[in-house]
């Protein structure tokens, strides 16, 4: 019995650890930043096609790893420059434009990609064996990069000037403006750094399950349920909700059925509302 | 002089008017046949290659100067719609044939939640459908649908040959099945899980998973530690590719997969990692086929598509053989537009084609299917004969 709880919570901790990291860039661009981007899920479609087809051409993993960050990024800062900036004023204009975002990303990616999923081959295959427990190892090293990827952005706001600009802006946008903090600037390395992390999920995500151009829409939808749960803006939460998310999710598949996979998360999350307005972390003000 | 000319000219109109009449008397007349399927989005696997097979069949019976009707001509014609994957779509495709007066046979749609939304409106036009989709067994036979008819075997036709036929060669004695929590998956499970009991299989577990599930590893553990030799899994290509990759991963579980789908491509890249994987090919076997008739059909296909035999080619001859046996009935019933007429003669029709089809009272098809094997790191097929 024992041996299955703990594989079955080193599922849910994986699959929560991907979730986090989505949530991590809803809960900064969003949280932070003020922008709605609903397209984010699209980033994280693009980053599992961009891992994908660098390992296909026989690139390896870890360059499509790299290339997916990289490319969602840079793709990020180009919409954050040419589209959202100019939406900032008026939420119900980004909100429709990033509607319209996810329409013509999924529908461009269907022609270009086709509708057929694909399976992208991972750097590690079979399983390791602890004793009785059986787990995969290509699950371990996505928990372990997730796990990183968070760990090290977490170093990043903690020990960094720019990391200090941003939670600056997190407690007050207008008295880090009057500090000095170039608030612009700063918003556009969020919006950067959270499709960033956006593209590190699709390719993690893309390791280990099918890609597909309407892949965006489960991960956009439980980035923004955990944004909520964990606390808008603030990290811990949006780490500590994704991991609760995969776990409740993982043993509720398990031990109850895994045909309401989807609607545990959900029962967690209005649970937690109901006594918790503003989230796990989330006080008056939302804190990095 | 100018009253010559007028002569001349009135000549001329007649004999260009009786001369056209002519080549029309000459010319056959077009039956036109309502198309639907979802020719894009993710169901567009299964219903591209249908319409390939459907417009083969149209050309080479207008090519060899289509069938005769009451001592007329005919050859046929295509309206197609895309349903694009999604059932509203697919019902205002339908509604959109049917708006046409003169189509009064409508093929297409191998997907059972488009299909479903796109029979209510074809079924109260009181037009002759032959589809391919699962659900349409819950509607053929019921009153108001006699004019349905499924070009591809039931399960209830086809889960007999394939238990016997997957259980002599993977010799399983004890199965878990696993399939997306759908109305179909139900009557899956009622069809299967009696025919493996009664034939000594035990299954001692089954597990519906949410549709749309892309981490399988809780549910797949539910099938950890319970003794068993094989997986029944369903229906789509996505799910049972994730699930073998899945279970290779998690550990634990069989790999002899029995997959109640029409492809053996889930598994193809997993071959040999796996003991086993068997699958339904409901048409005829286009891979490793020594029939000279499939052999001949490839050929065909090729030249008029100028693609390649791929792994979902073989959905292609789902209405090829329909087709002939529909100019057949209509010949027979001397009618292209009573559709009851033609249904009558459609049923109990025999049709020696590229498959051996057959339509029951009901509008059932009752056709003989080959059944897929990946053993050993092999890929062969074995002719199951439906009784």
């Amino acid at each position: 019995m024992w041996l299955d709880i703990v594989q079955t919570a080193s599922d849910g901790l994986m699959v929560g650890g991907l979730y986090a990291s989505v949530a991590l860039g809803i809960t900064l661009v969003f949280g932070l930043v003020g922008m709605l981007n609903f397209a984010h899920g699209q980033m994280v479609m693009l980053g599992a096609y961009v891992a994908f087809f660098t390992t296909a051409a026989g690139l390896g993993f870890w360059v499509g790893l790299g290339l997916a960050i990289i490319a969602m990024a840079l793709f990020g800062a180009l919409l954050e420059r040419a589209v959202f900036r100019r939406t900032l004023s008026d939420p119900m204009m980004g909100l429709t434009v990033s509607l319209g975002l996810i329409m013509i990303i999924e529908n461009l990616a269907a022609a270009w990609f086709t509708p057929d999923p694909r399976f992208m081959e991972p750097p590690l295959s079979g399983d390791v064996r602890l004793g009785p427990l059986v787990l995969s190892s290509q699950r371990l090293l996505v928990m372990a990069l997730t796990t990183a990827l968070i760990g090290g952005f977490y170093l990043f706001l903690k020990a960094t000037t720019l990391g200090k600009a941003i939670r600056a802006m997190a407690q007050n946008r207008q008295g880090a403006a009057l500090v000095g903090v170039k608030v612009t600037r700063v918003s556009a390395v969020i919006f950067a750094i959270g499709s960033g992390l956006a593209g590190a999920a699709g390719a993690l995500y893309g390791s280990l399950f099918a890609i597909s151009p309407f892949m965006g829409t489960a991960p956009l939808m439980k980035g923004f349920i955990l944004a909520a749960f964990g606390g808008l803006g603030s990290v811990p939460g949006a780490i500590i909700a994704g991991c609760l998310l995969g776990l409740a999710e993982s043993f509720g598949s398990r031990y109850l059925s895994a045909s309401f996979r989807d609607g545990y998360g959900f029962v967690v999350l209005i649970l937690t509302l109901l006594f918790m307005p503003n989230g796990l972390f989330g006080k008056r003000k939302a804190r990095v | 002089m100018k009253k010559l000319q007028l002569r001349h000219l009135a000549i001329l109109a007649l004999a260009t008017a009786f001369g056209l009449a002519g080549t029309l008397g000459a010319r056959a007349e077009t039956v036109k046949i309502g198309l639907i399927g979802s020719l894009t989005g993710p169901h567009s696997g299964w219903d591209a290659p249908a319409s390939e097979g459907v417009h083969m069949a149209v050309n080479e019976i207008n090519a060899a100067g289509g069938f005769t009707v009451g001592g007329k001509k005919y050859t046929f014609a295509i309206a197609e719609e895309d349903a694009q994957s999604k059932p509203d779509v697919a019902a205002a495709a339908a509604q959109k044939l049917l708006s046409d007066d003169n189509i009064h046979v409508v093929f297409g749609i191998l997907t059972s939640t488009p299909g479903m939304a796109a029979a209510v409106p074809i079924g109260k036009a009181k037009v002759l459908y032959i589809g391919g989709f699962t659900s349409l067994d819950t509607l053929i036979g019921k009153p108001g649908n006699e004019l349905f008819f499924r070009a591809l075997d039931s399960d209830a036709i086809a889960a007999g040959p394939f238990v016997q036929e997957t259980i002599k060669e993977f010799g399983v004695k004890k199965i878990g099945m696993l399939l997306p929590n759908e109305d179909v998956s139900k009557s899956i499970v009622k069809t299967y899980q009696p025919l493996f009991e009664k034939a000594g299989v035990q299954v001692p577990i089954v597990e519906y998973f949410q549709p749309g599930t892309s981490d399988f590893a809780p549910v797949l553990r539910k099938f950890q530690r319970q003794g068993l030799d094989g997986l029944f899994i369903g229906y789509s290509d996505p799910d049972a590719e994730a699930i073998v990759r899945q279970s290779l991963e998690v550990g634990g579980l069989p790999t002899r997969f029995i997959y109640r789908g029409g492809s053996g491509a889930p598994a193809a890249k997993y071959a040999p990692r796996i003991d086993g994987f068997a699958w339904q090919i409901l048409t005829r076997d286009l891979d490793t086929t020594s029939d000279a008739k499939v052999k001949a059909w490839i050929d065909r296909y090729k030249a008029a598509t100028k693609k390649d035999v791929t792994a979902t080619t073989y959905w292609a001859l789902t209405f090829y053989d329909t087709l002939f046996m529909l100019s057949r009935a209509m010949e027979a019933a001397g009618s292209v537009t009573d559709a009851k007429a033609i249904a009558a003669k459609l049923k109990g029709m025999k049709y020696d084609g590229v498959r051996q089809m057959q339509l029951d009272p009901q509008g059932f098809a009752r056709t003989d299917i080959d059944i897929g094997f990946i053993k050993g790191g092999k890929t062969y097929s074995t002719p199951a004969h439906i009784q």
